[in-house]
C-alpha cells in the first residue's frame, strides 16, 4: 500500500500554510441537535476542504452518525448553520442534499436487498437519469439510450470496485464485506462532490481492510471527491485522513492533523487511552 | 433440449438488458405464445375458452396491477377488487355517453379512471406503511363499494342495481355483449394482457422500476440517494390501479357481461392477493402462474370427482378449493416466500447443471 507517500504530502502541507488556496467545501457552525433530553451533537463547528479526507472519530456514541445526518439533511439541527459550496442551507429534505452532491454509506449496510448488485449501483444514477415515462413503457428511445449510457458508467465502478463476479447477484447473499463494496460503489454512482462514509470498515478482516483503505484513496485520486470518513480503527484513520475531528459526548475535544490527535491529552483520555 | 447459458456471449449491455437474455427463454415464450393464439383457439372448446382463458387472462392482468405495487414498490393494498370496480364503472359510464367509440378504447381508458382513483386512496401511503397502510385501502375498498351501490347514476338508476352490457360492434364484429363470440373476445383479452404486460415489464426494467423496489427495500435509504418517496409511491399506485381498472372493465365487458357490485368485494381483492403471494411478490411471470394457480384449481376439484361418477355440491366444492388455496398460501409462506415463480426458477437452476450437479 502506498499509503504512507500518501499521507507524506498533506501532513507536510496542513501547518497553517496557504490559507487563502484552500477552498472550504463544507463548514458547520455551532450546530446542536438533541433528540428529546438527549444531547447527541453540542455546539460543534468544523469544516471540509475540498479534495481532503477528513476523519470523525470518537467513542461509542458520542455523535458521529448523527452528525453525517445533519450533513445530508435526514436530521435538522435546532441550532447551527450549515454551508455547502459556499451557500447556506436551512432544513433540507435528503433527496436535496443529494442532488447538490452529497453521497453517503450507512453503519449497518443500508442496501436494497431484493436487488442485485448491477441494480444497486445503478440505483445510484437515479438524479442522473431524465427520461420520460413515455418512452420507458416501449424500454425504447431516450429511455433505452440513457439506461445504456448509465449501465456503462455503473460498469465502471464495478471494474473498479473489482466485484465483477457478483453483478448478477441479490445483495442480501453477499458476505458483509462485499455489501460494503457494493454499498460504496452505490454511492460513487452519484458522482458526489462529497461521500460520506460511516464506518467502512466496521466487521471487516485485516485484508479487507486493506481493500476498503486501497479504494478509498483511489476514489480520491481518480474522481477528486472530498471524503469525510467515521472510522473506529485507529491506524487506519492515521494512514488515510488529513485532517480528524474528534468528538466526545456530542462536543468537540480536538481538530488538526493525524499527528496532532494523536498526541491531544482530551483525545487520550477520552478516547485513545480506553480500550473499548 | 438443454437449458444452458454457456456460450452464449452478450457483446453489448443492450443484449444483456433484454427481456429474455437466455435463448431457451425465447423459446419458451414463443411457444406459450404459439399455444395461446393458435392452439387453443384451434382446439379448445368455447366453455374453456369462456370460463377458464378468458377468466385467467383477466385476473392474471389484475395481479400484475398488485404486484407492481405490493410486490414492486412494496405497499400492501387490500382496494384491488374496488380498483377493478372503478374501472367497471368507468367503462359502463363511457359506453352510455359514448356509445359509438370503440368498447376497446373505452376499457382502456376506464385504466385513466381508475388510476386517478387509486393515487387519491394512495395518498395516506406517504405518511402509513405496511399493516396500517393495509387498513387504508380497506376503508377505500369499502367507499367505493358504498358508491357503487349508493349512487344510482353509476348503473343508469336501473332497479336491478347492476350493470350489464350491450352489444358493441366494429369492424362488422360483435366485440363485446351477450352475442360475442367467446373467441372474438378471447384474441381481444389476449391481446391486450399481453401488450400491458410488456408494458409491465419495460417499465420494471428501467428507472421508474427501480426506483418501486429502492421504496420497496429501503425507503430511507431510497430518499438519501435522490427518489422522491412521494413521486415514486403515486406512480406506483396510479399505474398499478391502471391495470386493475382495465382488468375490471375487462372482466364485465369481455367475460361476464354484466356485475353487481358484489362482484367487485373485498374476496375479489383477497383472490387477487393471494395469486400475487401465491405466484411470487415481484415477479411478472410468478402472476400467471398464481392466477392459473387460483383459478384452474377449483375447476379440477368440481370436475374430477365428477370423472369418477361421484356429486358434490358447487358449496362443498368452494370450501374445499378455499381450504387448498388457504393451506397453500401458508406453505408458500413458509416454505418459498418468493411463490412459484421461485420455485419454477430453482427447477431451472437444477435444469442447468444438469446432469452433473457437482
Ligand atoms: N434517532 C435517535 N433518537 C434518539 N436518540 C438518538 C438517535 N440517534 C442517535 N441518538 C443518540 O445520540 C447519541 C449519539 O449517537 P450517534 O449514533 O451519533 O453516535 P456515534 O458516534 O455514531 O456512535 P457509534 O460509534 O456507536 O456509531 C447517542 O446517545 C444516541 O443514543
Ligand atoms: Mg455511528
Amino acid at each position: 500500500m502506498s499509503v504512507a507517500e500518501v499521507l507524506e504530502k498533506p501532513a507536510a502541507e496542513v501547518p497553517a500554510a496557504k490559507p487563502e488556496k484552500r477552498k472550504i467545501l463544507l463548514s458547520v457552525e455551532h450546530v446542536s441537535l438533541s433528540f428529546g433530553g438527549v444531547k447527541a451533537i453540542q455546539d460543534i463547528s468544523f469544516d471540509i476542504e475540498k479534495g481532503e479526507i477528513r476523519a470523525i472519530i470518537g467513542p461509542n456514541g458520542a455523535g458521529k452518525t448523527s452528525m453525517l445526518n445533519v450533513i445530508n439533511g435526514f436530521y435538522h439541527p435546532q441550532q447551527g448553520k450549515i454551508t455547502f459550496e459556499g451557500k447556506n442551507r436551512d432544513k433540507m429534505r435528503p433527496y436535496i442534499a443529494a442532488s447538490q452532491g452529497i453521497a453517503r454509506t450507512f453503519q449497518n449496510v443500508a442496501l436494497f436487498k431484493g436487488m442485485t448488485t448491477l441494480d444497486n449501483i445503478m440505483s445510484g444514477r437515479t438524479l442522473k437519469m431524465r427520461s420520460s415515462f413515455f418512452w420507458h413503457l416501449f424500454h425504447a428511445g431516450a429511455a433505452r439510450s440513457e439506461e445504456l449510457k448509465n449501465r456503462e458508467f455503473v460498469e465502471h465502478i464495478i471494474d473498479f470496485l473489482e466485484i465483477e463476479h457478483i453483478r448478477k447477484t441479490p445483495v442480501g447473499r453477499l458476505a458483509y464485506g462485499l455489501q460494503k463494496r457494493v454499498e460504496l460503489g452505490r454511492a460513487l454512482a452519484m458522482e458526489p462532490e462529497l461521500l460520506l462514509l460511516d464506518e467502512p470498515m466496521a466487521g471487516m478482516n485485516l485484508e479487507e481492510k486493506e481493500d476498503m483503505s486501497r479504494f478509498i484513496l483511489d476514489v480520491r485520486q481518480e474522481f477528486g471527491t472530498t471524503i469525510a470518513l467515521i472510522e473506529h480503527d485507529m491506524g487506519v484513520v492515521m494512514d488515510l485522513s488529513d485532517r480528524v475531528v474528534v468528538l466526545d459526548y456530542g462536543k468537540k475535544i480536538a481538530d488538526g492533523v493525524p499527528e496532532e490527535v494523536q498526541k491531544n491529552q482530551d483525545v487520550i483520555d477520552a478516547y485513545l487511552g480506553v480500550p473499548h | 433440449m438443454f437449458y444452458r447459458e454457456t456460450g452464449q456471449f452478450k457483446t453489448s449491455y443492450a443484449e444483456d438488458m433484454a427481456l429474455f437474455p437466455v435463448i431457451q427463454d425465447r423459446i419458451g415464450i414463443g411457444v406459450i405464445l404459439i399455444v395461446a393464439f393458435v392452439a387453443i383457439p384451434l382446439l379448445a372448446n368455447d366453455f374453456f375458452i369462456a370460463s377458464i382463458m378468458i377468466p385467467f387472462l383477466i385476473f392474471a392482468l389484475a395481479t400484475v396491477g398488485l404486484n407492481i405495487l405490493t410486490g414492486y414498490c412494496g405497499q400492501l393494498s387490500l382496494g384491488t377488487g374496488a380498483f377493478m370496480g372503478v374501472g367497471a364503472y368507468a367503462c359502463y359510464k363511457l359506453t352510455t355517453i359514448f356509445p359509438e367509440v370503440n368498447i376497446i378504447v373505452m376499457v382502456l381508458l376506464s385504466g385513466f379512471f381508475a388510476a386517478g382513483i387509486g393515487v387519491v386512496f394512495g395518498l395516506p401511503s406517504l405518511r402509513i406503511k405496511g399493516f396500517y397502510l393495509a387498513v387504508a385501502t380497506l376503508a377505500a375498498q369499502f367507499f367505493l363499494e358504498w358508491c357503487f351501490i349508493r349512487i344510482r347514476w353509476l348503473y343508469n338508476y336501473n332497479d336491478s342495481g347492476a350493470i350489464e352490457t350491450v352489444d358493441h360492434t366494429a369492424f362488422g364484429l360483435v366485440l363485446a355483449g351477450p352475442s360475442a363470440e367467446p373467441l372474438t373476445r378471447y384474441f381481444i383479452v389476449l391481446v391486450i394482457v399481453i401488450a400491458m404486460t410488456w408494458v409491465a415489464s419495460n417499465l420494471l426494467r428501467g428507472r421508474f422500476g427501480r426506483q418501486w423496489m429502492m421504496i420497496r427495500d429501503m425507503d430511507i435509504a431510497a430518499e438519501l440517494i435522490g427518489v422522491r418517496p412521494l413521486q415514486a409511491k403515486l406512480l406506483a399506485f396510479a399505474v398499478s390501479s391502471f391495470y386493475c381498472g382495465v382488468a375490471g372493465a375487462m372482466m364485465v365487458f369481455f367475460w361476464l357481461g354484466a356485475a353487481e357490485p358484489a362482484a367487485f368485494n373485498i374476496n375479489l381483492s383477497f383472490q387477487i392477493l393471494f395469486m400475487v403471494i401465491l405466484g411470487g411478490l415481484g415477479s411478472i411471470a410468478g402472476c400467471f402462474m398464481g392466477a392459473a394457480f387460483i383459478w384452474i384449481l377449483p375447476l379440477i376439484i368440481r370436475t374430477a370427482p365428477l370423472l369418477f361418477g361421484v356429486e358434490i355440491s358447487a358449496a362443498l366444492v368452494e370450501h374445499i378449493a378455499f381450504m387448498v388455496t388457504g393451506a397453500l398460501i401458508i406453505f408458500i409462506l413458509i416454505v418459498e416466500p418468493h411463490g412459484l415463480a421461485r420455485i419454477w426458477q430453482i427447477i431451472r437452476q437444477k435444469l442447468r447443471v444438469w446432469p452433473f450437479p457437482y
